[in-house]
């Protein structure tokens, strides 16, 4: 910990600020627990695209849209937007969709699972045990060889794709075409002032391309460099300020039962995080690095983003998304199918990384 | 970046289509296109949904009335042929609940109030014509009060456990979260 670095202090505000926006984000409307969650978010999204039909959950989340976009600001302005790809494509799409899957299964992605250990939900703990399990055994596999390949800078600006996305459904939420659906129920209507939430998902957006944090990177680069990390300084800032603001407007509440968005199978909330953690570390960073990281010209994240909002779709088409009466059995063979994918993609790359 | 006569040709027919693309947008746009009010899906979900809460009503009148003269018997039969003709239907195991709960069925009513809830989340929200949130929160405290000390005190009976864990249910949904 170098306290006249810049950079530390960058992680450590965009910790801060993911902490205190992720609780604040809540009080202005958002659902309890979820002042930011990812998959959260992109299912919502597509849901409002038409991509599913659950009513409960179709709103276009400006924050997700603010995160792509303040990254693709951020890396233009210091000039680090790169057209960039090309390692393993198509294996990335479906690491986004089982990753969804994880985050389903579990109900919300790391930053989620954080937001809601912060204000007192137990349940989460089975779910951070899991992401750690995860990330450890991701790295296990790293140190033995496994990867997806090096990137190359890409011709034809394929980088482009997902900012050019995320700018038309910037439009879409300013014109709200007839056929996008805004659904007035459940959580779908709980939300923040759209302005508001689009300002905090760029501010978040533009922190986290300059810091290059996440959860479970922080959590990676802890088990790496120890306290050397910034990010786990960053994390440490990040889980101060949810702790303090959950605090401060009366969220915590301390317990095992009747908490917002939770179930009780905690094998399955084990499992999925820890399926999320594992892909994390394959690809190189959770749901909302794969955002920004889309943001910098990373057409490899792009690919990423794209199978999370195929995912989003299909856990809620599928019913494979848990609820708070527990996981369906879709969602457990869901997981299970995502452990098999992996546990064959490591062997596959693995195989390659030696060749 | 443009090189040849090629590359002019297509950055002309990339001019002339996002040229084409705004006019298309400036000028049918407003009047919301040729199919523009078969596109609000907004609108269209809105009416199936009144229709729906209308619907509820008129088939479950029956039973409301038969409710609040006291007949709570005949009530709970109508019920019961109702659910053989619209099964899986999540208002009449509301309404069941609802009753069960005024004749002291406690438990039962909770049952009851979970497969609704279960089936249809509008139960629980606060702004839904549907909505049963206040009777929900006062089932669930009297339900953790009861059934939560009997449970305590006999933790060999799996009845007891099984209905302080639907109580729980309704519990964590009122509280919200994304789902």
């Amino acid at each position: 910990m170098n306290l006249r670095d810049g950079h530390f202090w960058m992680v450590v505000t965009a910790g801060f600020l993911l902490g205190a926006l992720g609780i604040l984000l809540s009080v202005w409307g958002n659902p309890e627990n979820t002042g930011i969650c990812v998959s959260c978010f992109i299912e919502n999204s597509a849901g409002s695209l038409g991509f599913h039909d659950n009513p409960r959950m179709q709103y276009l989340r400006p924050e997700l849209i603010g995160f792509v976009l303040g990254a693709v600001l951020s890396a233009s302005v210091f000039r680090e937007f790169r057209s960039r790809g090309g390692s393993a494509p198509l294996p990335r799409l479906v690491s986004g969709i089982f990753m969804m899957v994880g985050c389903a299964v579990f109900m919300g992605c790391p930053i989620k699972l954080f937001l809601r250990f912060t204000a007192g939900d137990l349940t989460a703990a089975a779910g951070i045990v899991g992401l750690v399990g995860g990330v450890w055994i991701g790295l296990k596999g790293l140190a033995n060889g496994v990867t997806l390949g090096r990137q190359a800078q890409e011709r034809g600006g394929s980088g482009l794709l997902v900012p050019a996305f995320s700018v038309l459904l910037l439009i879409f939420l300013i014109i709200r075409p007839g056929f996008l659906i805004f659904s007035g129920l459940g959580s779908a209507a709980q939300h923040a002032p759209w302005l508001v939430a689009l300002i905090s998902g760029l501010l978040l957006g533009v922190l986290a391309q300059r810091s290059r944090f996440c959860i479970t990177g922080s959590v990676r680069d802890t088990f790496l460099m120890g306290g050397r990390s910034p990010l786990l300084w960053g994390f440490m800032a990040f889980f101060i300020a949810a702790v303090s603001f959950n605090v401060a407007t009366g969220r915590f509440h301390p317990g095992l039962y009747g908490q917002p968005g939770a179930h009780l199978e905690h094998l399955w909330s084990f499992l999925g995080m820890g399926l999320v953690g594992w892909i994390s570390v394959l690809i190189g960073g959770c749901p909302f690095r794969q955002l920004i990281k889309a943001g910098e010209g990373d057409a490899d994240a792009g690919l990423v983003v794209m199978g999370m909002f195929i995912g989003g779709a299909l856990v809620q088409s599928w019913g494979i998304a848990a609820t708070a009466a527990g996981v369906s059995l879709y969602g457990k063979v869901g997981v299970l199918l995502g452990f098999i994918f992996v546990l064959a993609a490591c062997l596959v790359f693995r195989e390659s990384a030696t060749e | 970046m443009v090189k040849d006569r090629f590359d002019r040709l297509l950055v002309l027919l990339l001019f002339t289509a996002i040229i084409a693309l705004a006019v298309l947008l400036a000028v049918d746009a407003p009047r919301g296109g040729p199919h523009g009010s078969g596109l609000d899906k907004a609108m269209e979900r809105e009416m199936a949904y009144q229709a729906r809460v209308s619907l509820l009503q008129k088939l479950y009148g029956p039973v409301e009335s038969l409710r609040q003269t006291g007949n709570l018997q005949a009530a709970l039969l109508k019920l019961d042929e109702l659910a053989r003709k619209y099964p899986g239907e999540a208002h009449g195991y509301i309404l069941q609940g609802e009753i069960l709960r005024e004749t002291g069925a406690l438990a039962e009513a909770v049952a009851s109030y979970v497969e609704g809830v279960r089936l249809n989340g509008e139960y629980v929200d606060g702004k839904s014509p549907l909505s049963r949130r206040k009777e929900i929160r006062q089932l669930v405290d009297e339900g953790l009060k009861d059934i939560g000390v009997r449970a305590k005190s006999h933790p060999e009976n799996r009845s007891l456990a099984a209905t302080l864990k639907k109580t729980y249910y309704l519990q964590s949904r009122l509280a919200g979260g994304c789902e």
